[in-house]
C-alpha cells in the first residue's frame, strides 16, 4: 500500500479508435491480477477518504482497494457489495473523474488518481466469475408486498435490498425488458447489455417478480397497486426530452436523443429495426446538440452506425461541459468534431427534412447560477450540414399524475415531492426514488436512492406491522 | 474576623474534593535520604552531629513554601540515647540504673483540642502500662517555633515524649511496643480524633521530624544539640512534596526506614496486602494479630505504606536485609550474571509477596541491622563511603558530610537492586554481593522451588497450534456483538499477528469519547491507562527488558510472614496470557481444583446485569469455599439467545467481592473473554484483578483469516506466537509506562482512570477508582449491550462493519476533523476569507459532541460590548503557540514555515524535539525570523547544545506527549536524512531512540535540578514544563511550580503525533478540559497560581475552544493540528509511513516538493481564530482574554450525553474556589529566579576574560551544594564568542571537593573544569565541547578503579567535548551520548545506553545491561569480568577485538591524553604494558554503524 509515489497510475488498455468504432463492444479491456494489485496498492489509505466522501454511495473504497492489493478479493467484493448493489455498473458508467477519482488525495497531490472505477469493475467481474455473487436470501419471510414501478437502477437496487430484507417484490416495467436506461439508454460500448441482463437474471432468481410491458395507468391502474401492495415505490425515471429553443416541429429528422439511443440498443439486442428511417445515422451528416453524457452517447453511437460525419454543437467551451471529460476524449479519439461555443439558431429544411442548420458563435460571459460561465452572443453566425439532428439537451419528468391518474404531490419541476430522508411522499405508503425525485442524474445516484428508499420502506413496513399488532 | 489562610485552604480543598477535582491520593513526594552508622555499633556523639550536617547539605532536594520558612518536611531517626534520656528521667524525679532499658514514644498530639489531648494521653498510658512497662511520664519536647513558617506553626502539633521502661527484659519488647502502637492508633482513630500521630514508640529508635527546612532540624529540636545525645546510627531524610499543606506526620523517617522515591505499585500493594491479611499468623502475635490490622492504612503515603510493610516483616522475625529482598527485590529472572542460588531465593521471595516497585532508595534500621538499598532499576542515587574510624556514610549525594579524603577507605555506590548493610552485633560491614550470598544460603531455596508447578513446561508439550476446525461457527456474529469491525481486524489485529508488534498510528484521536458516542464500545475504552510523569519515571520496557517480568502465580497464597517451603507450592506461568489450548491444558491438569463460571445469560429471562453479577459472585464464593483454587470466568456461551456480561465488569466485581470476603488469596481468577482482542483489554482485565486472560475469539478470527490466505507466507503457529508476543510486549509497555516492572504488582492495582462510567457503578464494582465526570451506568450499559447483541445476531449480513473509530468513514463515528470542514478551513486561509472560516466553525459547532467542551456553552450576557472595545487581534494572537512538532516528523519546509509565521505575528512556535538548523538562528533576507521561539528539551536530547539553548526565549521540558505519555519514541533509520542526522548529531540512516524517561528526571527534585540547569545555560529564557492531563496532574503541577518552572503546559490526550501505538493514542491521558481546570484550581489552592503561566493544547481549532480554555484557567493556547491543516494537511494519517502526499509530514524529497503551505496561510488561521475570540469576548461583555480566566460562571453545561447515561456531570471542571486573591494573568512576568551558583562569581573573578577574551584560570573550594558549575560561564562564552570558537583550556576552573549535581552541564569548547575530589550525578549533561576532568585528591590512597568518583547519568545528551574521570562512574554512564569522548575506570548498570555517537573508554568493570539501544559511537572496555557479554544487551551491538593497528594507535593516543590529565595509575599501567594489555580490551560497536567506522574492525571477539 501507499505506493502512489513509486508506481504510475494506469488504466486498462482501450481498443484503438479505428477498430472500436466498427462495433458496439465495450472499449476498455480489464485489469489482470498484477495490474489490479499494483494499481490498488497505490492507495494512500487516507485518514479521511475523500474518494468515499465524494461517492454518492459512500463506498468503502480504501478498504476494498486494500483488500485487492492484499489479494483478499472475496472480502474486497463483500465490502464493495455491502454498499453497492451493482458495482460492476458503477465501475463502467460512473464519471469517476468527477467523483471518487477526481477527489482522490493522491490525484490532488499530483500523482494521478488511483484507478478506482476500473478496479471496481475488475473486482466485480472476478466475483461473478468465482461465484461469489450469491442469490439474495433472507432469514425473514415477511408477508408484506412491495410494488416497484420502473426497473431502472433505482427500482432494481430497491428490489434487491427489499428482497434481501424478506419482502415480496413485484416490479412493473412498461418496456419489454428490465433495466431502464441501463438497458435502453446507455450504449453497449459503455455498458454491455449482458451485464445488465445478468443482474436482471440474478434478481429474478432471487425472487423478484418482473411484470414487463405493464405500464401503470394503461395496463394496470395505480389504484389497484395501492389496494394490493403494502408499499409502492415510484422509480419511473425522467424521459421527456428537453426541447431546443428553436422550433424543430416542422422537420422529421430532428429527434430526441433517447429515441435514437433506444433504437440503437434495441437493434443491438437483436430486435428488428423500426420503420422510422430517421432513427439511424448511417451515411448521414449528424449534428448532436448538447454537452452532457447523453450527447456523448449519441455522437459515439452515430459514428458506430457509420455516419458520414458527426459534429457536436455545444454552447459553452470544453472546460465548462457538464459531461465527463473522459467521454469527450473518447469521442474526440473516435473522430467526432466538436464545435464549441455554438448556439443553434435556425434549421434550414427541404420540405420536412432538415438539410443544414445555422448556429451563432458565442463567447463566455459571467458565471451563472449553475456555477459555469454563461454564453454570450458574438454576432457571428455559421452554418453546418445536417441530415440528422439529435437533441441531447437533457430530460424532464413526464406528467406523472396524468399518466397514473393520481394526485401525487409534485414539485414545481414536476418531480415527485418526498421527504428526502425517507424518500416518502405525503401518502405514507407511497415512496419515490431516482430521477423522478431528483431530476435527471447519474446511475450511481439512482442506485443510492434505491438503497436508501429500501431501508425507509423496511422501517415503514416494520413499524406499521407493530402498529397493527398493538 | 479574617479567616486564617490555612482555614481558607482547608475549606477550598474540601470543595475541590466534593467536586471530584482533588484527591489526596494524588500527592507525591520525593526527597534526599541518607544514613551514618557505626560499624562497631558504638553510640557516638559525632554520628548525631554528622546527620545534622548532612541534612544541611541536601536542602536543594527539598522545597520551600512561599513564606520561605515552611519546608516540606525533614527528620532524623536515632537510637534512644540512654545517656540523654536517663538525664530526662532524672529531671522527672525518677532514677534509672545504668543498664536499664529506656523506651520513648515520640508523639504528636492535637494542639488546640485539650480534651482530645487528654483522651490521647490516657489511651497511650493505658496501653503502655498494659504492655508491661513502667511509666516515667510525659516530657514536653523543647522546640524553637521561631524558625518555622507561619503555616507550619499553624499546623504544628503538641510534641511530647512519653518515657518508660520495661518491667522485664524479654526479647519481645519491640514486638510488644509495635502491637501497643497499633492498638493506640486504632483506638484513637475509632474515637474520631485527628492530628494524633506516633512518630516512634520503641526502646531502640526515636524519630525527630517536622515541617521545617532540613538545615533547621537541630535548631527546632535543641535536644539534638545536647552533648549527651549519642547514637550508633542516624537516618535522615529531606522531603519534597507536590502539595503545600504542612502535614507534620508526613515527614520522614518513619518507624523503620526512610524512603526516597515513589512506589508506583502502591495501589496494587495495598489491595494485595489486604488480601493477604486474613492469612497472616505469627506465634508471638497469635490472636492479637488482628490488632495490627489494617497493616497498611488506606490513606497513607507510598513511603509510609512501604515503611509499614517493612515493619510487619521485621517485627515478624525477618531481618532488615531479607525484608528488603522480599519487598524490593532486584531483577533476577532474565539475568545471566546471577548465581542459581540467588535466583532461587528471589523466586521464593516472589512466591511469597508481590514486589513493591518504583524508584526507591531506602535507608532502614531495625534490630541488629542498618541497611541502605536500591530498587531494581536503580532510579535513585545512593553513594556510600567507609571511613577509617568505622563509619558507614551513605546518602543521595556524595559530599554531604565533610570527610577528609585521607580518612576514606572506600567510595562506593549502591547499584540497581543492591543492598549494603552493617550488622552491629557482628561489627561488620556487608557489601552487596556478600550480603546476597549470606541471605541466599540461609535456606535451600532451590529445593523449595521444586514444589512450584511450572505450567509452561507442561504446556510446551501440548502446544499444538492448528487452525480451529469448527467451520460453521458464528464467529462473526459474536465479533459483531462486541463491535469488532473490519477496521479492528485490519488495523489492530493484523499488525500484531503479522509482525508481533502493536499497530502504529498517527495524528492523535479525534473521535468522540466513549461516553459521548451512542455506538457500542467495549468497556475497556472507558479506562485510561495511568502513566508516570515527573514524580516518577516510566521505564523502557524494550531496552531495559531485563528488569521486566510477566511471571504469573496461580493458586492458593499463604501466610506472608512465615518462612516455609510450602509457600512455593503453587502454579507458575511465564505470562498471564493463555492461549485457547493452554487454557484447556490448565483445566484438565488442575481439573479438580478448577471451577468454571458462566458469565452469559438468556436474553429472555427476567434478569439483568445486577442480578447476574450477584449470581456470578456468589457462585465464585461457593466454589472457593468448597475448595476451588482456580476460578475460570467465561463468556464463551454467548449465542443468539445468550448475552454476555462485559468481562471487565464481571472480573472486577468478582475480584473485589472475593477480597471483601477474605477469599481472594485462596484462588486464582482466570478470565476467558470473547471481546478481548487488543493489549489494552488485557491490561484492564489484569488491572482489575484477573490472574490470567484468555482471548477466546481471537484465535478463531486468526484461523479464519489464515484460511482466507491473508497471512500469505507465515505459518499458523508463528501467527499465534506473534499475537502472544505482541500482547506481552504491549503489557510490558503499559505497566512500564507508569514505572512498574512486574505484572504481579500491577495486577489488581486498578492503575486506570475511568472516564464516562457512572460514579455509583464505579463505586460498587470498581472500588477505589475515580470516574470524575460520571456517565453511563449499569442499565445504560446493559441496554447498549442488548442492542448490539440483537443487531448482530438478528442480521443477515455476515460481513463485519467497516469501522471508523481510527479513521474517518462516512456514516460511522464522528471525527473532529472531517473532509468538508478541512476543505472549508483550507479555502478560508488560502482566500483570506473570514466568512468562510465562520462557515467552518459553524459546521463544527453544529456537529455532534466529540469532546467535553462540546457539552458546554457560554451563558448569555446582558452586557455585551461593541467589538471595537475588545483587545486587538494582534494582542490576542500573542497568546497563541504552535506546539512542539519535531523536525523529523514535519518536513523542513513545513517546520520553518510555521516558525516564520509565528514570529511574524509575535506568537511562539515550538521547535519540538530534534534540534534546529543553526542557519535558522539568523534572519532571512526578507527579514523573516525562522528560529523557533521555544526550544524543546525532550528525553532524547537530540541536538540540545549550548547554542540551541541560547537561541530562544523559552525552553520547554517535554515530560510527556499527549499521544503517548510515558513512552519513548523511535525515529526509524529511513527517516534519518542527512539534514536530520546533522541536526541530531547522529548518522544518516541509523535509527534514533528517545527513551521513555528523561534520564535526569526520575523525581520532582530532579526536575528542579534540570530547571536549575536550563536557567543557568540561558540566563533569560523562561522554562516551561509540558505535562499531559491525567487525574492528579494538579498536585504534579504544584510540585513543578515549586521547582521554579515559569510556564506549565497541560496537553490533552488527543494531541497529534507522527507515530504512536494505537492503544496509546486511544487509551492514555485525559482531555485538556479536565487537566487544565484541575491544575488551575490546585495551583490556586496552594497559593502557587501566580507563580506560573498556564498553557494548554490538544485539538484546539476554533475561537470557542480558546475562550473555553481561558475560562478553565489557561493563559496561552497551543494550536497544532489546525495549523498543519492550514499548511495543507488533509489528515491522511500516514505520517509514520513517510508518505505524506502533501509534503507536510515527510522527509521524502519527492513528496516534500508537494508542500504548498505558506506563512500567510498560517497567519490567516491565527488571525481568524483571534477575530472569533474577539467576537465571543464582546458577546460575553469582556474586553480581553485575561479578564475571563478562571471565570467558570460564564459557562454552563448544555448537553448531558445520550438518554441512556446515568448522569454526565461537568461540575468537576466548573467548580471554582475562592482564594480571595486577584491575579494579574497574561502579564509580562519576570522569570522565577533560582539560587545562585559558583558561576555567579565569574562576573567578578572572570572580568578579564569577559572584557577582553583573555585566557584565565580560577581556583575554588567546593561542596555538593554548589551545583551546575560551568554552565552559566558557558552561556557567557556562547553568547559572546560562540559555542565552538575558543581554543582548549581558554577558561580553566580548578575545583577542590565534592561537586554538586550537573557539573559542567552544557559546557562549551574552551572551558575546562578540573575537579580534585569527586562529583555527583549528571556530570557533563549536554556537554557541548567543554572538558571535564575529575580525579581524586593526592591524599586519597585507595586504587582509583575500585572507587566511585562520579555519579549516575553522565554525559546525557552530550554532543561534543571530553570527560576524564579517574574512578568509577555510576549507572547510565554516557546515556544518549552523541559525540563526546569519555574515559572512566568502571561504570554501573546501563552503560552507554541509547548512545548514538562519540566514544566511551571504560578501564574497569561494567554493570548489567551495557549498550542497550546503542545505535552509534563505540566503546572500549578493559575489565576483569568473566563473560562480559552476559552483562551486555546484545540486541543492537557486537563485540570486536582491537587488533587493527589504526585502532590500537587511536586508543593509545586517547589513553595518553587521559593519563596526562588525571595521572591515573590504571592508565599508566596499561600504557606501559600496552602490547599485552590491549588484548584485554573489548571493542563494542553497534551493528548499524559497522560499515561507517573510521577504521575496519575484523575479528569477532572470542570473549563473546
Amino acid at each position: 500500500m501507499l505506493e502512489f509515489h513509486k508506481k504510475k497510475p494506469k488504466n486498462p488498455s482501450k481498443t484503438e479508435p479505428e477498430k472500436r468504432i466498427k462495433d458496439f463492444q465495450e472499449i476498455y479491456s480489464q485489469f489482470d491480477k498484477n495490474d489490479s494489485v499494483e494499481q490498488s496498492s497505490r492507495c494512500s489509505q487516507c485518514g479521511i477518504p475523500y474518494c468515499q466522501i465524494h461517492c454518492p454511495l459512500n463506498n468503502n473504497i480504501p478498504d476494498w482497494l486494500r483488500y485487492i492489493a492484499e489479494g483478499r478479493l472475496e472480502e474486497a467484493y463483500q465490502v464493495s457489495a455491502s454498499t453497492n448493489a451493482f458495482p460492476e455498473v458503477c465501475g463502467r458508467v460512473c464519471p469517476q473523474d468527477r467523483l471518487c477519482e477526481g477527489n482522490c488525495v493522491v490525484e490532488q497531490a499530483g500523482f494521478g488518481a488511483i484507478t478506482i472505477g476500473n478496479l471496481e469493475k475488475y473486482l466485480t467481474e472476478i466475483a461473478w466469475e468465482k461465484g461469489w455473487v450469491k442469490n439474495l436470501s433472507s432469514q425473514n419471510q415477511f408477508k408484506q408486498k412491495v410494488a416497484i414501478i420502473g426497473s431502472g437502477p433505482a427500482g432494481m437496487a430497491a428490489s434487491a435490498y427489499l428482497t434481501q430484507n424478506g419482502y415480496q417484490v413485484d416490479v412493473f416495467e412498461k418496456n419489454d425488458r428490465a433495466g431502464g436506461l441501463m438497458i435502453y439508454g446507455i450504449p453497449n460500448f459503455k455498458l454491455d447489455k449482458k451485464i445488465v441482463e445478468r443482474r436482471t437474471e440474478w434478481l429474478l432468481e432471487s425472487g423478484v417478480k418482473f411484470n414487463l410491458n405493464m405500464e401503470v395507468g394503461k395496463n394496470i391502474s395505480f389504484q389497484d397497486l395501492e389496494k394490493d401492495y403494502d408499499a409502492i415505490l415510484i422509480a419511473t425515471g425522467v424521459y421527456k426530452a428537453r426541447k431546443l429553443d428553436i422550433d424543430t416541429s416542422s422537420v422529421d429528422n430532428s429527434i430526441p436523443a433517447l429515441d435514437f439511443l433506444i433504437e440503437s440498443n434495441r437493434t443491438g439486442l437483436g430486435d428488428s429495426p423500426s420503420n422510422n428511417k430517421f432513427l439511424t445515422a448511417k451515411d448521414k451528416s449528424v449534428v448532436v446538440i448538447g454537452g452532457g453524457d447523453t450527447a456523448m452517447d449519441c455522437v459515439r453511437t452515430a459514428i458506430r452506425q457509420q455516419a458520414k460525419e458527426v459534429t457536436c454543437l455545444y454552447r459553452r467551451n470544453k472546460e465548462n461541459m457538464p459531461g465527463s471529460a473522459r467521454e469527450v476524449l473518447n469521442a474526440e479519439q473516435e473522430g467526432i468534431k466538436f464545435n464549441w461555443l455554438s448556439v443553434p439558431s435556425k434549421i434550414i429544411s427541404d420540405n420536412s427534412t432538415a438539410t443544414s442548420m445555422t448556429y451563432k458563435v458565442a463567447a463566455l460571459g459571467e458565471v451563472d447560477e449553475s456555477g459555469r460561465r454563461k454564453p454570450v452572443d458574438t454576432g457571428v453566425e455559421k452554418q453546418i450540414k445536417s441530415d440528422l439532428i439529435i437533441q441531447a439537451l437533457g430530460f424532464e419528468p413526464e406528467d406523472l399524475n396524468h399518466n397514473f391518474k393520481t394526485n401525487i404531490e409534485l414539485t414545481s419541476w414536476k418531480t415527485v415531492k418526498v421527504d428526502f430522508k425517507k424518500f416518502q411522499t405525503s401518502n405514507p405508503k407511497i415512496f419515490a426514488a431516482g430521477d423522478i425525485v431528483r431530476g435527471a442524474s447519474l446511475v450511481v445516484w439512482a442506485i443510492h436512492d434505491g438503497r436508501e428508499v429500501a431501508k425507509s420502506i423496511h422501517n415503514f413496513l416494520q413499524s406499521s406491522k407493530i402498529k397493527k399488532a398493538s | 474576623m479574617k479567616d486564617h489562610p490555612l482555614e481558607i485552604y482547608i475549606r477550598n480543598k474540601q470543595k475541590l474534593k466534593d467536586n471530584h477535582v482533588y484527591n489526596e491520593k494524588h500527592e507525591h513526594d520525593n526527597c534526599g535520604v541518607g544514613l551514618v552508622a557505626s560499624i562497631k555499633g558504638e553510640s557516638r556523639r559525632d554520628i548525631v552531629e554528622k546527620g545534622v550536617e548532612a541534612l544541611k547539605a541536601v536542602f536543594h532536594r527539598g522545597a520551600v513554601d512561599a513564606d520561605g520558612k515552611t519546608g516540606d518536611g525533614a527528620g532524623m531517626m536515632l537510637e534512644v540515647s540512654n545517656s540523654f534520656f536517663s538525664k530526662q528521667v532524672l529531671k522527672m524525679g525518677h532514677r534509672t540504673s545504668q543498664d536499664s532499658i529506656l523506651g520513648v514514644g515520640m508523639i504528636f498530639l492535637p494542639k488546640r483540642d485539650f480534651g482530645a489531648q487528654e483522651k490521647c494521653r490516657a489511651i497511650v498510658e493505658y496501653e503502655i502500662i498494659k504492655a508491661g512497662m513502667n511509666l516515667f511520664g510525659w516530657r514536653q519536647v523543647p522546640v524553637n517555633t521561631e524558625i518555622i513558617g507561619e503555616k507550619a506553626n499553624y499546623t504544628k502539633p503538641e510534641i511530647e515524649q512519653i518515657i518508660f521502661s520495661p518491667k522485664e527484659t524479654t526479647p519481645d519488647i519491640e514486638k510488644k511496643l509495635y502491637l501497643t502502637r497499633r492498638r493506640i492508633e486504632n483506638k484513637i482513630k475509632s474515637q474520631n480524633i485527628n492530628d494524633f500521630y506516633i512518630c516512634s514508640l520503641s526502646t531502640e529508635t526515636i524519630v525527630y521530624k517536622g515541617m521545617f527546612l532540613a538545615e533547621q532540624l537541630s535548631e527546632f529540636y535543641p535536644d539534638l544539640l545536647d552533648d549527651e545525645f549519642k547514637s550508633k546510627f542516624a537516618i535522615y531524610h529531606q522531603r519534597y512534596s507536590t502539595n503545600t499543606f504542612p502535614t507534620w506526620s508526613l515527614a520522614q523517617p518513619f518507624r523503620v526506614l526512610a524512603h526516597n522515591g515513589e512506589i508506583n505499585t502502591l495501589k496494587g500493594n495495598i489491595n494485595w496486602m489486604s488480601a493477604h491479611e486474613p492469612r497472616i499468623t505469627h506465634p508471638f502475635f497469635n490472636e492479637r494479630i488482628d490488632d495490627l490490622k489494617p497493616i497498611l492504612d488506606s490513606d497513607a503515603s507510598d513511603s509510609a505504606s512501604l515503611d509499614a510493610a517493612f515493619e510487619l516483616f521485621v517485627q515478624t522475625d525477618r531481618d532488615m536485609p531479607m525484608a528488603k529482598s522480599m519487598i524490593i527485590p532486584e531483577s533476577w529472572s532474565n539475568r545471566s550474571d546471577l548465581s542459581e542460588q540467588l535466583k532461587s531465593m528471589y523466586a521464593y521471595c516472589n512466591a511469597v509477596i508481590e514486589p513493591w516497585d518504583g524508584p526507591a532508595a531506602v535507608c532502614g534500621n531495625f534490630g541488629d541491622w542498618i541497611i541502605s538499598g536500591m530498587d531494581r532499576n536503580g532510579l535513585r542515587p545512593l553513594r556510600f563511603i567507609l571511613t577509617d574510624d568505622d563509619l558507614l556514610i551513605s546518602g543521595s549525594e556524595v559530599g554531604m558530610i565533610n570527610i577528609d579524603e585521607k580518612n576514606i577507605l572506600k567510595k562506593g555506590r549502591v547499584g540497581p537492586g543492591e543492598l549494603i548493610a552493617v550488622n552491629y552485633k557482628e561489627n561488620k560491614f556487608y557489601e552487596s554481593s556478600e550480603l546476597k550470598e549470606l541471605l541466599s544460603s540461609r535456606n535451600n531455596y532451590s529445593d523449595w522451588n521444586e514444589k512450584t508447578i511450572k505450567l509452561d513446561n507442561i504446556l510446551s508439550k501440548d502446544k499444538i497450534y492448528t487452525p480451529s476446525a469448527e467451520e460453521k461457527d458464528n464467529v462473526f456474529q459474536i465479533a459483531k456483538s462486541f463491535n469488532l469491525t473490519l477496521e479492528t481486524l485490519d488495523l489492530i489485529l493484523d499488525p500484531m499477528v503479522k509482525t508481533g508488534q502493536e499497530a502504529i498510528g498517527s495524528m492523535g484521536d479525534d473521535a468522540p469519547l466513549s461516553v459521548l458516542t451512542e455506538r457500542y464500545r467495549g468497556l475497556h475504552s472507558f479506562f485510561k491507562q495511568n502513566f508516570a510523569q515527573v514524580t516518577n519515571p516510566p521505564i523502557d520496557s524494550l531496552r531495559e527488558q531485563v528488569v521486566m517480568s510477566l511471571k504469573t502465580r496461580l493458586g492458593n497464597l499463604g501466610n506472608i510472614v512465615e518462612e516455609d517451603s510450602e509457600q512455593c507450592n503453587l502454579v507458575l506461568l511465564e505470562s498471564p496470557l493463555l492461549l485457547d489450548n493452554e487454557l484447556e491444558t490448565l483445566k484438565s491438569h488442575l481439573s479438580k481444583f478448577t471451577t468454571e463460571i458462566d458469565c452469559t445469560y438468556n436474553i429472555n429471562e427476567e434478569t439483568n446485569f445486577l442480578n447476574e453479577i450477584q449470581r456470578i459472585c456468589s457462585e465464585a464464593e461457593q466454589a472457593v469455599r468448597s475448595g476451588s483454587q482456580h476460578l475460570i470466568i467465561t463468556d464463551k456461551n454467548i449465542n443468539t439467545d445468550r448475552i454476555a456480561l462485559p468481562m471487565i465488569l464481571a472480573t472486577s466485581a468478582v475480584h473485589s467481592y472475593l477480597i471483601k470476603n477474605n477469599l481472594r488469596t485462596f484462588t486464582s481468577l482466570n478470565v476467558s473473554s470473547r471481546e478481548c482482542l487488543d493489549v489494552h483489554y488485557f491490561a484492564v482485565l489484569i488491572g482489575v484483578g484477573a490472574t490470567t486472560v484468555n482471548a477466546s475469539l481471537v484465535e478463531k478470527l486468526i484461523s479464519d483469516r489464515f484460511k482466507k490466505g491473508i497471512y500469505e507466507n507465515t505459518d499458523y503457529p508463528q501467527l499465534i506466537k506473534n499475537f502472544k508476543k505482541s500482547i506481552e510486549k504491549g503489557l510490558r509497555k503499559i505497566i512500564s509506562k507508569m514505572g512498574i516492572s512486574v505484572i504481579s504488582s500491577y495486577r489488581g492495582g486498578r492503575n486506570f482512570e475511568i472516564i464516562g462510567l457512572s460514579r455509583s457503578m464505579v463505586e460498587s464494582f470498581f472500588p477505589g477508582m475515580s470516574s470524575r465526570i460520571s456517565g453511563i451506568g449499569l442499565d445504560g450499559l446493559e441496554k447498549r449491550v442488548r442492542r448490539q447483541h440483537e443487531q448482530s445476531f438478528k442480521s443477515d449480513n455476515v460481513i463485519l462493519d467497516i469501522g471508523g473509530e481510527y479513521r474517518f468513514r462516512t456514516n460511522s463515528e464522528a471525527h473532529a476533523y472531517e473532509g468538508v470542514s478541512i476543505h472549508m478551513l483550507q479555502e478560508a486561509v488560502t482566500r483570506d476569507s473570514y466568512n468562510l472560516y465562520k462557515k467552518y466553525t459553524s459546521r463544527i459547532y453544529s456537529s455532534k459532541p466529540i469532546q467535553i467542551r462540546d457539552l458546554l456553552q457560554f451563558n448569555e450576557s446582558k452586557n455585551s460590548l461593541n467589538l471595537d472595545n475588545v483587545q486587538s487581534i494582534s494582542e490576542i494572537r500573542k497568546s497563541f503557540v504552535s506546539p512542539g512538532i519535531s523536525l523529523g516528523a514535519l518536513s523542513p519546509e513545513a517546520h520553518e514555515t510555521l516558525a516564520v509565521a509565528m514570529n511574524r505575528i509575535g506568537s511562539k512556535s515550538d521547535s519540538g524535539e530534534g534540534g534546529e538548523d543553526s542557519r535558522r538562528y539568523n534572519k532571512l533576507k526578507n527579514g523573516d525570523n525562522p528560529s523557533s521561539a521555544i526550544k524543546q528539551v525532550a528525553s532524547g536530547r537530540f541536538g540540545v547544545t549550548a547554542e540551541y539553548l541560547n537561541n530562544c526565549s523559552e525552553l520547554e521540558i517535554k515530560i510527556a506527549q499527549g499521544a503517548k505519555p510515558g513512552e519513548g519514541g523511535q525515529l526509524p533509520g529511513f527517516k534519518v536524512t542527512d539534514l536530520i542526522a546533522k541536526l541530531r548529531h547522529s548518522t544518516k540512516g541509523v535509527t534514533l531512540i528517545s527513551p521513555p524517561p528523561h534520564h535526569d528526571i526520575y523525581s520532582i527534585e530532579d526536575l528542579a535540578q534540570l530547571i536549575y540547569d536550563l536557567k543557568q545555560i540561558n540566563p533569560i529564557a523562561k522554562v516551561c514544563v509540558k505535562l499531559v492531563a491525567q487525574s492528579g496532574i494538579g498536585t504534579v503541577a504544584a510540585g513543578v511550580a515549586k521547582a521554579k518552572a515559569d510556564v506549565i503546559l497541560v496537553s490533552g490526550h488527543s494531541g497529534g503525533t507522527g507515530a504512536s501505538p494505537q492503544s496509546s493514542i486511544k487509551y492514555v491521558g485525559l482531555p485538556w478540559e479536565l487537566g487544565i481546570s484541575e491544575v488551575h484550581q490546585i495551583l490556586a489552592l496552594n497559593g502557587l497560581r501566580d507563580k506560573v503561566l498556564l498553557r494548554t493544547d490538544g485539538g484546539i481549532k476554533t475561537g470557542k475552544d480558546i475562550v473555553i480554555a481561558a475560562i478553565l484557567g489557561a493563559e496561552e493556547y497551543g494550536i497544532g493540528t489546525a495549523s498543519l491543516v492550514a499548511m495543507g494537511c488533509i489528515m491522511v494519517r500516514q505520517c509514520h509511513s513517510n508518505t505524506c502526499p502533501v509534503g507536510v509530514c515527510t522527509q521524502d524529497e519527492k513528496l516534500r516538493e508537494k508542500f504548498g503551505g505558506t506563512p500567510e496561510k498560517v497567519v490567516n488561521l491565527f488571525s481568524f481564530i483571534a477575530e472569533e475570540v474577539r467576537e465571543i469576548l464582546a458577546s460575553l461583555g469582556y474586553k480581553s482574554l485575561k479578564d475571563i480566566i478562571g471565570k467558570t460562571e460564564l459557562l454552563s453545561q448544555i448537553h448531558y450525553g445520550s438518554s441512556d447515561l446515568d448522569n454526565l456531570d461537568l461540575n468537576p471542571i466548573l467548580t471554582k474556589i475562592d482564594d480571595g486573591k486577584i491575579y494579574d494573568y497574561h502579564s509580562e512576568k519576570k522569570r522565577n529566579e533560582v539560587p545562585q551558583t559558583l558561576d555567579d562569581q565569574f562576573e567578578k573573578d572572570g572580568k578579564d576574560f569577559i572584557n577582553s577574551g583573555q585566557k584565565i584560570e580560577l581556583t575554588y573550594n567546593i561542596q555538593n551544594t554548589l551545583r551546575t558549575i560551568g554552565t552559566k560561564i558557558s552561556s557567557v562564552i556562547t553568547r559572546k564568542y560562540g559555542m565552538n570558537s575558543l581554543s582548549e583550556d581558554h577558561v580553566t576552573l580548578k575545583l577542590r571537593g565534592s561537586a554538586g549535581q550537573s557539573l559542567g552541564a552544557f559546557a562549551v569548547k574552551g572551558l575546562t573544569l578540573k575537579v580534585f575530589g569527586d562529583a555527583n550525578d549528571y556530570v557533563g549533561k549536554g556537554l557541548s565541547g567543554g572538558k571535564i576532568v575529575v580525579q581524586p585528591r593526592n591524599s586519597f590512597t585507595q586504587p582509583s578503579h575500585e572507587n566511585v568518583i562520579i555519579g549516575n547519568v553522565t554525559l546525557y545528551g552530550a554532543t561534543d567535548g571530553r570527560l576524564y574521570a579517574s574512578g568509577q562512574a555510576g549507572d547510565r554512564f554516557c546515556v544518549r551520548n552523541s559525540g563526546a569522548l569519555a574515559i572512566v575506570e568502571g561504570c554501573g548498570a546501563n552503560g552507554c545506553e541509547y548512545m548514538t555517537g562519540g566514544s566511551a573508554i571504560i578501564l574497569g568493570n561494567i554493570g548489567d545491561n551495557f549498550g542497550a539501544g546503542m545505535t552509534g559511537g563505540s566503546a572500549f572496555i578493559y575489565s576483569d569480568q568473566k563473560n562480559i557479554s552476559d552483562l551486555m544487551n546484545m540486541e543492537t551491538i557486537s563485540l570486536y577485538e582491537v587488533d587493527n593497528q589504526d585502532w590500537k594507535n587511536h586508543l593509545l593516543d586517547l589513553l595518553k591524553d587521559f593519563y596526562k590529565e588525571t595521572k591515573s595509575k590504571r592508565a599508566e599501567f596499561i600504557i606501559e604494558n600496552y602490547d599485552s594489555e590491549i588484548k584485554k580490551f573489548a571493542h563494542v560497536v553497534p551493528d548499524e554503524v559497522i560499515d561507517k567506522l573510521e577504521f575496519p574492525v575484523t575479528k569477532k571477539s572470542k570473549i563473546a
